[in-house]
């Protein structure tokens, strides 16, 4: 049952950190289910990093049941360039987020439904988190061959992952989140989820591959809503406590008091591509002249997303080594990112006027550099 | 046994970050990293007092104003393999309790919290090329250095002594 939650409720079940017990005992008794109403996925993260930091968890878990426009997610120690076709997603206008939790990079649509656990460190059990979502589904189609794994992931029929897990460990609280696969856009997911990027050698965590299925391939009155409410009956059950689902709007700084920040910083390039654990590339291009194919060697090394060393080494009767040189000297410090290296080309331009032919070869190598970007 | 010996460590301990205190006018000491790393052993209770753990099971070891920040054996059996090391950079201040870093292990990311104020001066880099280095030897690689500041860390007293603590009193008859 959705119950929209109106501002007193909201202060008094966030801010219980300042209001007298009494004051809960109404509404909350021992647990809590929340929906955000918004699809964008730095906001939802947004409303994790706020629980976590302000509310008492103790004896009073939280659900938040959470979908996302078109996104991929990595985990807090990816590095997006391995994990994912970062050019298909700028074409497609397909969000890059980086969250804080730890694990592997996954695909968010409307079809995914993403599940979030806030219990005290004490209370922290992965295992018994997905095994409420398998009575959950169960719940819905007794036939169902749902089993959690080792791994933390949810396979259907033995073989298809549908659910892949991951969590943060704070000082007192601990949140486990997961997602769930009702129907998605597998075809879109498999291509974003393939990175064309040769040659990074990194020490950054690394995302499984793993086989996915929608649970409504399988059956389709598996909808999402269908999940969710599921999923939220179940809880409640658990935990003792009125199944109802409170709708909240992540953008709404008089429920959350600094939410919007929190949403914020998770959008910034510092965050999402300087978090990267330093890396470096090794790989090459071919560039024409003149009928035949001269090879590029391009050794770049990254550190907070910002290039730390680059050698481009191109073949001296091409461009003069002093040119390249100057091309190398100048990418350093600058973000790897291929609107920056545009910016840096139109620069180098400048400081040589009138040379064309000069203006056209270093026009090729940026736009190839750009493809590695 | 000798009151003070120098072994190189090869069980599981590893330290993660060192910490100095703020500075004080004093010349740098910095302690000498070596390959396999060592700590100084003393018998009875003094030895047993130079290794403290907080309540969050990090440790620390001071010598000389520098410090020496690890997670004990029992806090990196919980986490279980450690996959990634997130260790702040040489010159970054810490204040005590705040976060500086975090593990990853199992898909879980785990902050790690500071147990000393004070300014890091050197990292491991065995840890940040080979995290499982944690679970294998928690009390040795992957540390920073502090700089001598010849002050006391006042908070020291706060801290559980290694005597109190049954997992580290294995650890140590485990030498």
């Amino acid at each position: 049952m959705l119950i929209p939650f109106s501002m007193k409720n909201c202060f008094q079940l966030l801010c219980n950190l300042k209001v007298p017990a009494a004051g809960f005992k109404n509404i909350v008794k021992s647990g809590l289910i929340l929906q955000s109403i918004s699809n964008d996925v730095y906001h939802n993260l947004a409303v994790e990093d706020w629980i976590h930091d302000h509310m008492n968890l103790e004896g009073k878990p939280v659900l938040f049941l959470w979908r996302n426009s078109p996104s991929v997610v990595i985990g807090r120690h990816q590095n997006p360039w391995q994990e994912c076709n970062l050019n298909l997603m700028r074409e497609e206008g397909v969000k890059l987020a980086r969250r804080r939790s730890g694990g592997g990079t996954v695909y968010h649509d409307i079809g995914n439904i993403n599940l979030t656990f806030f219990t005290t460190k004490k209370k922290y059990d992965r295992m018994e988190n997905l095994k409420l979502v398998v009575r959950a589904l169960k719940a819905v189609q007794p036939h169902l061959d749902v089993q959690a794994t080792e791994r933390f992931d949810l396979l259907l029929d033995g073989q298809f992952k549908i659910s892949g897990t991951a969590s943060k460990i704070g000082r007192n609280a601990a949140y486990h989140h997961c997602t769930l696969l009702c129907s998605t856009d597998g075809t879109f997911l498999s291509s974003l989820l393939k990175s064309p990027y040769q040659g990074i050698r990194s020490n950054a965590t690394a995302s499984t591959p793993a086989l996915v299925r929608n649970l409504m391939e399988k059956d389709p009155t598996l909808t999402c809503e269908v999940v969710i409410n599921a999923v939220a009956t179940e809880y409640a059950a658990s935990h003792q406590i009125d199944n109802h689902i409170h709708l909240i709007n992540p953008t709404d700084e008089t429920v959350f008091p600094g939410i919007n920040s929190k949403a914020r910083e998770l959008q910034t390039w510092e965050w999402i591509y300087g978090k990267t654990p330093k890396f470096s590339v090794d790989t090459s291009f071919t560039v024409l002249h003149e009928q035949s194919h001269l090879e590029i060697k391009v050794f770049i090394d990254v550190k907070n997303g910002r290039i730390e060393v680059c050698n481009i080494e191109a073949p001296d009767h091409w461009l003069p080594l002093e040119i390249c040189d100057q091309l190398n000297s100048s990418f350093i410090g600058s973000k790897f990112c291929p609107i920056e290296t545009t910016v840096l080309t139109s620069i180098l331009h400048r400081t040589y006027p009138g040379d064309d032919e000069l203006h056209s070869k270093w026009n090729i190598l940026c736009e190839k550099i750009k493809g590695i970007m | 046994m000798t009151l003070q010996e120098v072994r190189s460590l090869r069980a599981e301990v590893g330290s993660l970050c060192a910490i100095s205190a703020p500075s004080a006018p004093c010349s740098l000491r910095p302690w000498g990293l070596r390959a396999g790393a060592f700590w100084v052993l003393r018998t009875g209770p003094a030895l047993l007092s130079v290794r403290k753990f907080t309540e969050k099971h990090e440790w620390v070891t001071t010598e000389n104003g520098i410090g020496t920040v690890g997670i004990s054996n029992f806090a990196q059996e919980a986490l279980g393999d450690v996959v990634y090391c997130s260790l702040p950079e040489v010159g970054t201040k810490l204040n005590k309790q705040k976060e500086f870093g975090a593990l990853e292990s199992v898909k879980a990311a785990s902050e790690l919290y500071s147990p000393l104020s004070g300014e890091v001066t050197e990292i491991s880099k065995a840890l940040a090329e080979n995290p499982g280095l944690v679970n294998k030897s928690c009390y040795e690689d992957g540390f920073s250095r502090g700089r001598s500041g010849g002050l006391v860390f006042p908070s020291l007293s706060e801290f559980f002594t290694v005597y109190c603590d049954p997992h580290s009193q294995r650890l140590w008859h485990s030498q």
